[in-house]
Formats: structure tokens, sequence, C-alpha cells
């Protein structure tokens, strides 16, 4: 056996480099950064809910839990999340049973308008929906007028029935996906063995498949009760000209001027509480399968012939998905190229100004979408980075600790938007980190809102790789770097450029903590579009949203292509707050 | 060509201990294969060689240098070791060519002959104008030997296999379990062989370690450890066996109930507890004769045909003994001579009756 001189001299000297891995530096500070982005702002959070002048108190919890206001809103949430949960598991079950197991037609197209819903952002839609059912000037109640001579309106958009209407079109994918995946791993076999021990269709249904769906409908419900918790604009668009206020628009609210920050920390504090068990809960409903539930080969399955019922069964999903795609999508189209959004669309009503104006002559707009932009770009490289480091540590056990690592990188999920602003809203305002009014803070928070989603991604890309095959570079001479460029980057390559996809899109949409954390000059797009409406200004409002959407769609059919697969598939982990 | 050492073995994972205490000695050029049951530690140990894994005690050395250590391990890319692993592990994204060359890279190797070598190995693993496929473009047999050409290709000084031959079918599995000792004959290599088919490691290997717990509780020729097994374990896990659990009469004697058997020792303590294991072909089955003398140093038992089972090749009994009213198996030629209810006599050698070390 030859083995070159130079090489079997260098052994000795070299054994002492060994006790220290030379990578362990980069892992630990992957997992440093991770624990600083989490724990600087909610340990301040914390504490600046009990901080009094005189030393620690619960003053501000008495007076947030006495504050019959906050208690409405308190109340008007739950009332909100409650009915929102219903309806979600109402529209989103039957759906994801007839296009996982029934011969409905257009499987594919259903599917895709399902996605097309779940990344939509809820306050477009709700900007589209005052646009079509506001009790005035509403598209959908001028021609009840019209059709009828009836003076009154037919639909009052800014209503808590409204609310939980707009909430509940963006929210029900959640629980689409829970079930759909759910039923696509259980086999038919399981099925068939009751039905040949004489169980009729409806006994099977309900003897066999629906126990076994029964935790993922659960935990559907509780991911859109999340959701709803959450959620900051669509209240903010309908509750609060209702006159009413949800809990996060009553944090928002707290953060006019004069700021009562403590009392917002003792607000959030709750709420997070609330978020955590509720995600908790879910886990555990899911048992140790966790995200990955949705995750396996799909088993053979029988599918069921609706017959007579095939097309009004289409009827239905696509009733719901005129809701959520077809009529918003269609008024903020026509508001966007109309001089007057509520005229009817002739010839003169046409135009491209809205464009122009949004693009070009509007400093707030064009500002906002390179602010979006360069907080969408940074936010997807460094987070994706960060993902990868951090996934790669826990999927290796690089780190000890690394669980911990895990842990935190999915904590996010909990935190609604509005809370998460309001922590980094304290930490950042003071030193070390003065943040607060630079885009700094605004990518401080979405790299932590959106780590969660980014991480469960590129957390299965590396469970996908086996260690075998770094393993085998390593034996065969490369060093751990050596073999992560070699091996393992190009093959988690297309796993986190989808990460990369997925925190942009989030990024991108986001409004719940942009609306606390921004300031005149860091404006981003969601912003801009809610300070537009004060405005009356729907026409630009409809040019921004359309091209929101549109570089969320662009993303999405990225990410399809790069994966192979739907992103329906795959985006399992709940992106709390929209 | 140096060989393998190691002492006092030990890694836990949590409160699990997978190695405890392990020693072995592979001489240079020897192929040892490590046999045992799912969780015997036999891939804890291969992954500690390789260097993957720390120990927490104990000590691996490969000729005259420390390799690992509870103070200190040389990461598995300086041990001058290849691996062939249970997947294969092959990159997808390279091509079989550039698999093959990867650690040739690391062996300042010049380019020129880089390709040559790895032109030579295909041909030797029959994969000539294969090079540049993709590993997914191959068939399972296909991938194996691309492994075996990577990991052969670098001139390691240490082979170590986890169990490579899992992932093929039955005939393809025979048939590469000649072609890797082919291989080692050609090249030598010290080698660590870990799998759980007792035959293929009989095969394959010049000696067999029984790995039991994380420990090697026998290590031998495949004939040494079936015909001499030391411990219950062993006995049962390598072949079939009949063991009859008896007390020590004299020094080569053991009984239970009227049941006397000579044994193969001479050192046995009267009274004490003993277990012997009796292989089902090396017992001679005969119709009964009501008085037959018994040989010198064999056994003659009688006993009842219980069950008979037509297996093809032969035909397997159970014979219930008069003697004592145990049940031993036993291997006979087909066709078969005797038939269920049909009394039997059995002559076992002494030689064949192997006390078993931990009897207790």
């Amino acid at each position: 056996m030859s083995v070159p001189a130079a090489r079997r001299e260098a052994v000795p000297v070299r054994v002492r480099l060994d006790g220290i891995d030379r990578s362990l530096p980069v892992w630990a500070a992957a997992a440093l950064a991770l624990v600083l982005l989490m724990a600087l702002p909610l340990g301040w959070l914390a504490y600046m809910s009990v901080s009094g002048e005189t030393g620690p108190t619960l003053a501000h919890y008495r007076r947030a839990l006495g504050d019959p206001a906050l208690g409405k809103a308190l109340w008007n949430t739950v009332v909100l999340a409650f009915w929102v949960g219903i309806a979600s598991v109402a529209v989103g079950a039957p759906l994801a049973w007839l296009t996982a197991r029934t011969d409905v037609p257009a499987k594919r197209l259903i599917q895709s308008l399902v996605l097309a819903s779940f990344v939509t952002p809820p306050f477009l839609g709700a900007f589209a929906w005052v646009m079509l059912a506001g009790p005035n000037a509403g598209l959908l109640n001028k021609l009840w007028r019209a059709l009828t001579g009836a003076d009154d309106a037919l639909l009052n958009i800014f209503s808590m029935p409204g609310l939980v209407f707009v909430v509940t079109i963006y929210t029900f994918p959640y629980v689409y996906i829970m079930i759909a995946n759910t039923l696509a791993l259980i086999a038919s076999d399981l099925e068939e063995a009751a039905a040949i021990l004489g169980a009729g269709r409806l006994m099977v249904a309900l003897t066999v498949t629906l126990p076994m769906v029964a935790p993922a409908v659960v935990s559907g419900f509780i991911l859109s009760v999340l959701q709803a918790l959450a959620l900051f604009g669509s209240p903010a668009i309908l509750a609060l000209p209702a006159g009413f206020h949800t809990i996060t628009t009553q944090v928002w609210s707290l953060f006019q001027f004069p700021p009562k920050v403590e009392l917002a920390a003792a607000v959030s504090i709750p709420l997070l509480l609330a978020t955590a068990l509720l995600l908790f809960v879910q886990k555990r409903l899911l048992g140790r399968r966790g995200y990955a539930a949705v995750g396996g080969k799909g088993a053979p399955r029988r599918i069921i012939p609706l017959g007579i019922w095939r097309y009004p069964a289409l009827l239905a999903c696509l009733a719901v998905m005129a809701c959520a795609i077809f009529l918003p999508y269609g008024v903020l189209a026509k508001a966007a190229f109309s001089r007057a959004w509520a005229q009817p669309l002739t010839r003169d009503n046409l135009t491209l100004a809205n464009v122009s104006f949004t693009f070009f002559e509007y400093s707030a707009t064009r500002a906002a979408i390179l602010n979006t932009l360069e907080l969408g770009v940074m936010t997807a490289c460094v987070g994706a980075g960060l993902v990868a480091l951090l996934s790669y540590i826990t999927s290796r056990k690089l780190v000890l600790g690394h669980q911990v690592v895990a842990f935190l990188a999915l904590a996010p999920v909990v935190i609604p938007g509005v809370v998460l602003a309001v922590a980094l809203f304290i930490a950042y305002t003071r030193p070390p980190l003065l943040l607060y009014g630079t885009l700094w803070i605004l990518f401080v928070a979405y790299l932590t809102k959106e780590m969660p989603v980014g991480y469960a991604q590129a957390d299965a890309t590396f469970r996908s790789i086996p260690s075998e095959l770094e393993d085998a570079g390593r034996i065969l001479g490369a060093g751990r770097l050596r073999v992560l460029a070699d091996i393992t980057a190009p093959l988690a390559r297309s796993g986190i450029i989808a990460a990369w996809c997925f925190i942009f899109i989030g990024v991108i949409r986001e409004l719940s903590a942009s609306i606390i954390l921004f300031t005149p000059s860091t404006k981003v797009m969601s912003v801009v579009i809610f300070d537009l409406k004060e405005e009356g200004q729907f026409g630009a409002i409809a040019v921004l949203g359309l091209f929101m959407l549109a570089m969320t769609f662009a993303t999405v059919v990225l990410v399809q292509a790069l994966l192979g697969r739907d992103v329906l598939g795959s985006r399992q982990s709940a992106n709390v707050a929209g | 060509m140096p060989g393998v050492t190691i002492k006092g073995l030990s890694k836990r994972y949590g409160d699990v201990a997978a190695v405890r205490g392990l020693d072995l000695q592979v001489k240079p050029g020897e192929l040892v294969a490590l046999l045992g049951p799912s969780g015997c530690g036999k891939t804890t140990t291969l992954r500690l060689v390789a260097g993957f894994l720390k120990p927490e005690a104990g000590e691996i050395w490969v000729g005259d240098r420390c390799l690992s250590s509870a103070a200190s391990v040389i990461p598995p890319e300086r041990r001058r070791m290849a691996m062939i692993f249970q997947s294969y592990a092959l990159w997808p994204h390279m091509t079989v060519a550039r698999n093959v060359a990867y650690g040739l890279r690391f062996n300042g190797v010049a380019r020129a002959e880089r390709d040559r070598r790895v032109r030579d190995m295909l041909r030797v693993v029959q994969l000539e104008g294969y090079g540049s496929r993709y590993p997914g473009e191959l068939s399972g047999g296909q991938q194996q030997r691309v492994a075996v050409a990577r990991a052969l290709v670098v001139e390691p000084e240490i082979l170590l296999l986890d169990e490579p031959l899992s992932n093929l079918d039955a005939n393809l599995r025979e048939e590469m379990r000649f072609e890797i000792r082919r291989l080692h004959e050609t090249f030598g290599i010290t080698t660590l062989y870990v799998t759980h088919d007792q035959a293929e490691a009989m095969v394959i290997s010049d000696r067999v370690a029984v790995l039991q717990s994380g420990r090697v509780v026998q290590i031998g020729s495949a004939e040494e450890l079936f015909d001499h097994p030391r411990t219950r374990f062993v006995a049962e896990f390598i072949g079939k066996t009949n063991l009859i659990d008896g007390t020590a009469e004299g020094p080569s004697t053991v009984a239970r109930g009227r049941l006397r058997l000579q044994v193969a020792a001479g050192d046995l303590e009267p009274g004490a507890p003993v277990a012997i294991s009796i292989r089902p072909h090396q017992i001679e089955m005969a119709p009964a004769e009501p008085a037959a003398p018994a040989a010198l140093h064999a056994n003659a038992l009688t006993g009842t045909v219980r069950r008979a089972s037509y297996l093809g090749d032969a035909v397997d009994y159970q014979v219930e003994l008069e003697e004592s009213g145990v049940i031993l198996r036993v291997a006979g030629p087909t066709p078969p001579r005797a038939h269920v209810g049909e009394r039997v006599s059995l002559r076992i050698a002494a030689a064949a009756c192997v006390p078993l070390a931990d009897s207790g």
C-alpha cells in the first residue's frame, strides 16, 4: 500500500489541532445569533410588563385586565377567533375531502386556487371586500339595489360577521392542508377493510375515516384560531370603521400618541401565552409527528365516485373560490385600471394613471416599494443562510443543546406579529442597539417572524440528505467544511432556495409588525396600502396590491419548479399572523 | 500494512451503553467480520474505528498510531481509511467517475494519474464505460460496485464495510460475497466487515468476531465458531443447535434425568450446572435397535419422532428422548427414513456435545 511519506509525517503534528473542530465557531456563532434574536426582545417585553417607577409591579397587568375597553377587545377577539375556526373547518374540511378522495372535476384548479388563497395577504382581501360589500359604495350592494330597487344594503362588511367571513376565506387553507395531507396518508385499505366487514359507505366514513382525520381537523381548527388571534390587517380595516377593537388593533392603538408601552407589554404577554398554549395543544394532538405529519408517501387511495353530485360539488368549490379569489382579484384589477373604481368599466373610465401614479409619481409608494424589495431580499438572504446553518446544526447534532436551537428557531411561530413588534420596539429603542427608525428593526422583525417557516423548510431539506453521504466524504479525506461545500451544499441548494422564497413571500406581505415599527422614512408596501386607505386612494392600493400578488405568485411558481412538488405539501408550519 | 488493535472500547448513547469494553485485534491484511444481532454495537464499533464517534473509554490503534482515545480522536479524514456504507452513500449529484475520483483529490495524486486509477478501478469492479453515468441511473448491484471502487481506489490502510450487501436481493448478495472476498484477496487490505448475516460473515471473512451487548463474546474462524461455540449465544446465533441444560456428573459426563451424555470436555466440576450444544446434523439417526451397544466415546439414545418436516435437501426431525423427555432436532438425509410416532435410536459423538461456558 503506497502512502505518500508527507502524509504519514503530518499526522502527529495535526493531532493537537484535532481537539477543536475548526468549524465549531461557525456553528456556535449561528446558535448564539439565534438566542440573541429571540431572547433580547422577549426578555425586554417581560421586563417592561412588570417594571414600575419604584421596582417590579403588577400594576400594568391590573390596568390591562381592569380596563373595560381592553376587556371588550379581548372578548371580540375570542368571538372572532372561535367563529373563524369553526367556519374554516366548515369550508376547508369538505374541500379537502372532495379533492383528496372523490372524482370532483378540475382538482388541479381547485388546489391551485386554495394555494392562491393561502398566499393572498388577508388585508388585501379585506380591502377588496370593502369595495365589494361596503354598505354604500360596495359593488355587490349596488348590484343588489339595481336588481331589487331596495334602498338598504344587502351586505355590510364592516361588522363582526363580515370580519369573520373575510378572515375565513384566507384562513381555511390551513384546515385544508392539514386534512388533505392526512387523508393522503390514510391508505384506502384501512377503509376497505371496514367495507369488507360489511360497513356501508357512510359507516366507513363515520367509524374509520373520520376518527383518523379528527386530530387533523382539530389541529386545523387551532391553527385557524391562532391565525385569527394574531391577525392585524383585516380587523384594522373592517372592525375599526365598525367601531370595535380586537386585541391586536388595541395593542396597535396603545402605540398611537402618547404611546403606552408598558400597557402594551402587559397585554402582549397573555396573548403570547395563549398562542403558545394553543400551539402546544395542536402539537400534542398530532403526536410526535409534529409538523412532519404531512410528510410521508401517499398510500394507494380509492376514489369515491360522486355521480350526479360531481358538478354541484365543483360549483360549491368554485363559489368558495369566487369569494376568496375571483371577486376580490377582479375588483382590485378594476380599481387599478379605472379612474373611479365604483363606476362601470367603460372606455372613459379605463386608465393607466393609477399605475404611473403609484410607481413613478407618488414618492411614498415608490419609496415603499424599494424598501419592501430591499428588506425582502435582505431578510431572505440572511434568513436563508441562517436557517440553513441552524437546521444543519440540529439535523447533524453539531453543538451541545441542539434541541434548544431547534426549539428557538420554531418558537417565533407562537409570537403574533403585533407582540413581536412591541417586544422589538422596547428592545431596540435603547442602547446598545438603537435600531428604531431604521430599516434594521424591520429587518430583525421579519427575520424573527419568518424564521420558523424557513427553518422548517431547511430542516426538511437536510433531513432528506442522509448524513452517510457526508460521512463517505469525510472518511475519504475531506474535512467537514470541504464536505459541506462539495456534497451537502449542492444537494441542499434547491431546498434552501425554497426557504429563501418562503421568507421573501412572508416579508413582502408583512403588516402586523410593520405597522408598529415603521417610521415615516421606513414605510413598506403593506403600511403604505394601509395609509392610502385613510386617503381614499383605492386605485393606488389596488396597483400596489396586485404588484404584491404578482411578486408572490412569481415566487411561488419558482418554488414549485425548484421542489418539483406542491407548495402546500411542504409548507406545513403555521405562519401565525398575516 | 498495519493491523487494528481495539482495547477496552466503550461508547454510550445517553443511558444506553452501545459498546462496553470491547477488545479486538485485527492482524495486518486480515478480514474480520463483526457479527451480531441488531443493537449489539457492531455498527457503533465500526463508526468508532472510522472516527465518526468519540469513545468514552478505550483506545483504537492502527499500527503504531493511536487514532482514538477518550482524550482525543483523529477525525475521519486523516485516518487513511475507506468505508463502504449500507446505503452505498453515493453522491447523487456526481457522476460515477467523480464519485470514484473524489478521495484521490486529498491524496496529492496528479490529475492524469487520478484519471488512470479511476479507469483501472472501474475495470476491476466491471463498470468500464459507466464513468459518465449518474448513480441514479445504475442498478443496486452497480451502485454497490461504485461504492466498492470509490473505497478501494484511494488504497486505504484500513477498509470498513457496514452491512454493504443488505440492500441487494438474495442472488446478487451471494454473488457479491464472493466478489468482495476476491477483491480482498487481490488487495489484501486490513478489513472490518459488519454484518448480521452469519452465512455472509462465514463466506467473506478470515475470522468472525461475534458481538453481544457491546462486547466480543467469541472470535475465531467459521469452523471454530461453529464446532466449538463458547457460549449459549454463539451456539444459537451461528447455525441451528440443540441446547440441553444438565448437571456435571464426572469430568466429561453430563446428566439430565436418566439421560447421560459423554461430552467434549475433561475438566467439568461434578455437581456444576452445564449446558451443552449439539448440532442437528451431528446426530446420527437409525431405526430403533433394542440392545445397541454403546460405542466408545459415543452416546446412544432412543426416542420417538414427534415431527418430521421435509425441507427438500434435508429432513428436520423433532425427536423426544425416552431418557429425559428432552426434544432434540435432528437433520437427516432425504428421503425421510422415519415417520412420526416411530421409535428411533440416536448416536452422538462425544466431540459433538460441546459444553458451554455460560452454563449457569
